[in-house]
Formats: structure tokens, C-alpha cells, sequence
């Protein structure tokens, strides 16, 4: 479980990452290319006093330098001195992008590409981008949520066909996510085929209150 | 009493809706290059043309049947004298010359003087009527009178009108224009060529027996002939010093050649840019619907390429090497400032009817304000976007008139959040909104025929179509309605959100639509 933040590098996308990440985490460290207090850090191998500072195995790390060079060195730097830590990383373009996931970064966001795609969307998609955007970005009450599969025979040898979730449980499911880890939309015939089992993980929008019940459910014994 | 009523009458032609509209009708349809109809018309007129021609030079060893002699000889040169009095008539405006003499005398306190008016309205008339174009129009009527035998050769002015109504001649013309006094010089030098030799080949051998050039006439044909680099060989020199003279004659004419052949390509070469810039601007003037885009930055070519799979997308670039690289890319572009009103006028873009939304995505927020207020200072509904660089200048955009401020770095924040906190459930809208594994999210307006259809939520049998109804949007209330029971009553001008696989979607958008479907 990561309770710490570590962002590199100190610039405006510093400040919007801490400010939205801030509910996530304990503590969130920002460190600052070439600096010279104890949160800062040069590109060199060295990441003995980071140990120092935090204990890594609890932390994820916001790799964010604006020069990609420098961004894929730092994140190359992170993977080949903390093999199990998750990076996530900044691109600026689709090259970078992919450079960034040979260096090692977990997870890379690519900011001209998402921003062109979300552009896109709200031109051609108004209605779509606006509900989108009031699930993902908590602007309103309904809410976007993963629940895994628990120990119970609720479901059990039952497909998710067979159940009327957005009637009897008030949520829609949107997809499932097999052991795997790969995610399948809910009426695909991978998914309709699928008999549910623990450790399944469905995505699913709600309003809380129904997706807390959901969660009860499937979560733990059936009610 | 004569003179009040001629400027009555001018004010009222000049007043009348109706008369306007007739004028500029027959204005668009004669010398508008954009008028949307033009087109048929210059067609209609070539294909007098060549039937024209076509009759007479059948008729030379042939015969023609009368009805065709009447077509050419009379209904042609009926339509193209219309045109010619309509082209006289929408050339300038009498009433207009009236009506400003009148109202210029009695400002002065001076009576007007009719004389006056009618002096500026022949002259101009006039200078119409002396144009090279109009005197062809008037030439091309005179096979009309055919009892003339002479006359009818006249039929081949109406080649000559070609140069009205096709445009590329009318662009080779404007080329060669533009190099008048190259080729006048050109003109000069080749005549005086050909005088000194014709002259001298006259002097040469216009008294010996064995040679073919008797006459001036003889001896001016040889040169022109030969400076031409033709060389038909029928006259050929047949003294000494006559060949010397054709030596010199062969030497220059391959001069007066290459100085042509370079002086076209020239021409051609400077006006290449501004043919291609009045071609792009004719592109768009006639485009219908587009997304224009100012300034190219790494955004503009993504939102670009996106939206250029079901949109039109012009991109609008101060900078050349931008453009340059614009066009490379394989995007419609036009080196023009997005900045500019001057960039709209030249270009004819009607931002109210033609542009559906405009996006801001120059590189810093000065530029993406400038050509936010430059928009709206001609036009206040259009939708404008804009990128934001730096969130202090958040309100100076939404003070400039953008309607949506985008900032980059919030929504980076915004995806790290989720990336840390659900990050499967962020993945799977991910995939959605990326159209992964062909899955999409689309929205669906209920349309008079799909509610003539369907009613109510639970008519609409999305499971069957396996799509998921995430929910019903009620655009005027801008109120989402997640999840809708069977019994929701779905209104005109709704939004359904569905989610599903695009083929699916696609059969059941057709269903939906489908008379009796229900």
C-alpha cells in the first residue's frame, strides 16, 4: 500500500498533482532537479539520501520534468535503483511516451495526446465529456468505482448476463476485470461467457450510497 | 419638371428591394467567380460557344440543316446579346450617378444639371463598353446579321469569350499581364529585327532572277518565318550576303525564343504563390462546415488529426515554417494571422454560417487572447476554445470571449488523482474514451421520428442490442438522469448516453429509427 507521494521535479503541474492528490496519500514529498535542501535530487545514480527521507516501499513516485530527456533519464534512474516502485510518469508526446515505458514508468500520461483527446470530445462528444467529467472528476454525486469479488457464493456459477444490476442494485456496471488484469466491457461475448468468481473486479457508476451497498454485497456475504 | 422626375424615379429604382435583388442576382450570376451558381451559367455559355463553332466549320464543306443555321445564327446570338446588355447594365448603377449629382448640386444650392449626369454616365457606360472583354461580347453578336457572308467568321469571337468564363485563361492572362513591359520590350526588339533584315533581304535580292523574294511583303514573311525559328524552307536566300543576313536572322530568333520561354516560366514562378493562395481561398469560401484552428503547436496537430476523420479542419498559422510544416503534415492551412480581421476578410471565412467552433491553441495565452477578441469583435455567437498556458490569465480569456478555457495542467492533476486512487476504474473509461476494442460512448439525440417510435425507457430494448443506457440528458435543463427506470418518459431534444460496441450502436441507432420499430 503506497501512503506517500514523491513528486520530481517543482513546476505548474507540481501544484496541480499535490493539490489533487492530497485526499490520496499521508504525505507528499516534492523534489527539486538540482536543489540544494534535503528534498531535492540531481540525475546521478545516487539515491541513498531519498532512502533516507522515505521508506520507498511505501511510496509512488510522480516522475514530471518538463524536458523529457531529463524525465526519462530520472525515471530510468528510479526503476534501476527500486525495481517494485510505481512511477508514474509525464510525456509530452507519443516518442516520449514510449521511451518513458522502456525506461520502467508504470503508468505514463501523455499530455498533448489527452489533451487533444479531451478537446476532441468536448467538441464533438458536449453531453458525453460533460457526464464523463462529473463521474470522473467528482463534480457530481454520481461516482465511478472498482469493487472486487469477495468471498461469497452470491454469484457463483452465474454469468453477469444473468443479472439485472442496474435494476435490482441501482448501479450500472460497465466492465470486468478478469484475474488477468484485463478488462472486458460488460456485454462483450469474452465477459458474457465468463462465470463470475472471486477476485473479479467490476467497474461500475453509481451513486454512493448504492455503490457502498454493492460493495457490501459482493464484497461479503450475500444479503 | 422633366428633372424632378428622372431623380424621382432614380431614387426609387434606387430604393426598390426588388430591384436590387434582380441586379444582384444577374451581378452574381455574370461576374461573381463565387457565386455558387456561376458555375452552371460559364458552362451553359461554353457549350454555345462550341456549338458554334462546331456549325461552322461543318457548314464550310458540308450541309447544315436549317434549324441549326436558325439556332446558331439567331437564338445564339439572341442569349449572348442579353448577356451583353445585362453585363452593360450591371456594370455600373445610373441611378446612382443620378441621385449624387442631384443631392451634390443641392448641397452646393446650385439646379441640377441633367447634362452632367449624362456625360458620367455614357463615359462610363463607355469605358465599359471599349473593354477588350466587351468588345469581344460585342463581336461574338454580330453572326447575327449572317446575310453578311463576311460577317460570319465573326462566330469565331465567341472562342474569344472562352477567356469569360474559364478561369485558368483568365489566370494565364493575369500572369502574362503582370510582365507587360518584358514582353513590350520583347515585342520591340523582334520587330526591329525583322524590319532591318526584311529590308535588307529586299535590298539583297529583290533584283536577282534566281531568287524567290520579289516583293517586301515576300521578304517580311521570310523574316518573321525565320526569326519565329519555323523555317518553312519555301523562301530561302539565295546570294552571299541574303544568307548572312538569315545567319543573323536564325541567331536572333533563337533569342527572341529563349527570352519568351523564360519570361513565361518566370511569371509563372512569382505568381505561383498567389494563384495557389486565390485557389485555397476559393477552396474555402465554398466549404460548408469546418473546425478553424489557430496556431500550430503540438495540441493543434493532434486535435487536428482527430478531427479531421469525420470534420473539415482549417488550420490558420502566422508563421511560415508552422504553416510549412502544417501542410506537411497533411492538414488544410493558410499562412495567415489568426490575429487579424484583415485574415478573415481576405480570406471570405463567414464565421457565422461556415465555422462551427474556433480553437485557440497558440503557444502562449497573449496570442490565444488577441485572436479570441479579434473573433469576437465581428462576431459574438461563435464558439471559440482556447487553450489555457497559464492559469493566472484564466479570466482575461473568459474576458476575451472564450466560451471553454482549457487548462492542461488541472487535467493532468486530475488524472494523477485518479491513476493513484482507482486506477482500473480509471482505465476502463479510459478504454472507453479512447474507443479501445471498438467500445464507445456516444450520445444519441431523441429525435420527432425516434419518439414517434418510442415513448418511454423501457420501449427502447438497448439490452438486446447489448448496449448499456448509462442514462437520459435533458439538454435544456442540463440535467442528467442516470440510470432511468423503464416508465422515464423521454422528451424531444433528449440525449441518450449509451455505451457499447460501435456496430451494435450502429443497429441500434437503425432501430431506433426505424418506422414501427416499437
Amino acid at each position: 500500500m503506497q501512503n506517500n507521494a514523491l513528486i520530481f521535479g517543482q513546476n505548474e503541474y507540481t501544484l496541480e498533482i499535490e493539490k489533487n492528490i492530497a485526499s490520496n496519500y499521508n504525505d507528499i514529498h516534492v523534489f527539486k532537479l538540482n536543489g540544494d535542501d534535503e528534498f531535492s535530487f540531481d540525475l546521478s545514480d545516487d539515491w541513498d539520501h531519498l532512502k533516507e527521507v522515505v521508506n520507498i516501499d511505501e511510496c509512488i513516485a510522480f516522475c514530471i520534468l518538463e524536458d523529457m530527456a531529463e524525465n526519462i533519464f530520472l525515471t530510468l534512474s528510479l526503476r534501476d535503483t527500486f525495481k517494485d516502485l510505481i512511477i508514474v510518469a509525464l510525456a509530452a508526446d507519443k516518442e516520449s511516451a514510449d521511451k518513458l515505458t522502456l525506461a520502467g514508468a508504470s503508468r505514463v500520461i501523455p499530455t498533448t495526446l489527452t489533451t487533444a483527446n479531451v478537446i476532441v470530445e468536448m467538441l464533438e462528444k458536449p453531453i458525453v465529456t460533460e457526464v464523463l467529467h462529473g463521474i470522473l472528476y467528482e463534480k457530481s454525486d454520481l461516482k465511478i468505482s472498482q469493487i472486487e469479488v469477495g468471498d461469497n457464493d452470491c454469484f457463483e456459477g452465474k454469468y453477469p448476463s444473468d443479472i439485472q444490476w442496474s435494476r435490482e442494485h441501482g448501479i450500472i456496471v460497465i466492465s470486468i476485470v478478469h484475474e488477468d488484469m484485463s478488462t472486458e466491457f460488460v456485454y462483450s461475448s469474452k465477459a458474457q461467457h465468463h462465470v463470475i468468481k472471486k477476485g473479479d473486479i467490476f467497474v461500475v457508476v453509481g451513486y454512493e450510497k448504492d455503490i457502498k451497498e454493492f460493495e457490501k454485497l459482493i464484497g461479503s456475504e450475500c444479503g | 419638371m422633366l428633372k424632378s422626375l428622372i431623380v424621382n424615379i432614380a431614387y426609387w429604382i434606387n430604393t426598390s428591394r426588388r430591384y436590387a435583388k434582380v441586379k444582384s442576382f444577374f451581378y452574381n450570376l455574370l461576374e461573381n467567380s463565387n457565386y455558387k451558381y456561376k458555375k452552371y451559367f460559364d458552362i451553359c455559355m461554353i457549350t454555345l460557344i462550341f456549338i458554334s463553332v462546331v456549325i461552322l466549320v461543318r457548314e464550310v464543306k458540308s450541309h447544315v440543316d436549317d434549324y441549326l443555321l436558325y439556332f446558331n445564327n439567331y437564338i445564339i446570338s439572341i442569349i449572348f446579346l442579353i448577356e451583353y446588355l445585362l453585363r452593360l447594365w450591371v456594370s455600373s448603377s445610373i441611378s446612382k450617378v443620378i441621385i449624387e449629382d442631384s443631392e451634390y448640386d443641392a448641397m452646393i444650392g446650385e439646379q441640377f444639371r441633367i447634362s452632367k449626369s449624362l456625360k458620367k454616365i455614357v463615359t462610363t457606360k463607355l469605358r465599359y463598353m471599349l473593354s477588350f472583354k466587351a468588345i469581344i461580347d460585342l463581336l461574338a453578336i454580330i453572326p447575327f446579321f449572317h446575310q453578311l457572308r463576311l460577317l460570319r467568321i465573326f462566330i469565331l469571337f465567341r472562342v474569344f469569350k472562352l477567356f469569360r468564363y474559364a478561369k485558368s485563361i483568365q489566370t494565364f492572362t493575369s500572369v502574362i499581364a503582370a510582365k507587360k513591359f518584358e514582353f513590350l520590350t520583347l515585342l520591340i526588339f523582334a520587330s526591329i529585327i525583322v524590319f532591318v533584315s526584311s529590308v535588307l533581304i529586299y535590298v539583297m535580292e529583290a533584283n536577282r532572277a534566281d531568287s524567290p523574294i520579289d516583293t517586301l511583303y515576300e521578304a517580311v514573311y521570310w523574316s518573321i518565318v525565320t526569326i519565329s525559328t519555323v523555317g518553312y524552307g519555301d523562301i530561302t536566300p539565295s546570294t552571299e550576303a541574303g544568307r548572312m543576313v538569315a545567319m543573323a536572322v536564325i541567331v536572333a530568333g533563337i533569342a527572341v525564343f529563349s527570352f519568351t520561354t523564360s519570361l513565361i516560366v518566370t511569371a509563372f514562378t512569382e505568381k505561383l504563390d498567389e494563384i495557389k493562395d486565390t485557389k485555397l481561398i476559393d477552396d474555402v469560401a465554398k466549404m460548408k462546415e469546418f473546425y478553424l484552428i489557430c496556431g500550430y503547436e503540438s495540441v493543434s496537430k493532434e486535435v487536428a488529426k482527430k478531427l479531421t476523420i469525420k470534420n473539415k479542419v482549417i488550420i490558420l498559422e502566422e508563421s511560415k515554417e508552422k504553416a510549412e510544416l502544417a501542410k506537411k503534415d497533411g492538414f488544410f492551412v493558410l499562412n495567415y494571422d489568426p490575429g487579424s480581421i484583415d485574415s478573415y476578410k481576405k480570406l471570405r471565412i463567414d464565421i457565422g454560417t461556415q465555422v462551427k467552433a474556433i480553437l485557440c491553441l497558440g503557444l502562449s495565452d497573449v496570442e490565444n487572447v488577441y485572436t479570441s477578441l479579434t473573433v469576437r469583435s465581428f462576431n459574438k455567437d461563435v464558439y471559440i476554445l482556447s487553450i489555457l498556458k497559464n492559469k493566472t490569465n484564466k479570466n482575461k480569456l473568459i474576458s476575451a470571449g472564450v466560451n471553454e478555457v482549457f487548462y492542461e495542467k488541472e487535467l493532468v492533476g486530475i488524472i494523477a488523482k485518479e491513476f493513484s486512487g482507482q486506477p482500473v476504474a480509471f482505465e476502463a473509461i479510459h478504454s472507453l474514451r479512447s474507443n479501445f476494442n471498438g467500445i464507445d460512448m456516444q450520445e444519441l439525440v431523441v429525435s420527432e421520428r425516434i419518439l414517434g417510435n418510442f415513448t418511454n425507457v423501457g420501449q427502447l430494448q438497448n439490452n438486446k442490442y447489448k448496449i448499456v443506457l448509462l442514462g437520459v440528458y435533458n439538454k435544456i435543463e442540463k440535467k442528467f438522469l442516470f440510470n432511468p427506470t423503464d416508465s422515464t418518459e423521454l422528451e424531444l431534444g433528449d440525449y441518450l448516453l449509451i455505451i457499447g460496441n460501435i456496430q451494435y450502436i450502429q443497429e441500434f441507432t437503425n432501430f431506433l429509427n426505424k418506422k414501427g420499430s416499437k
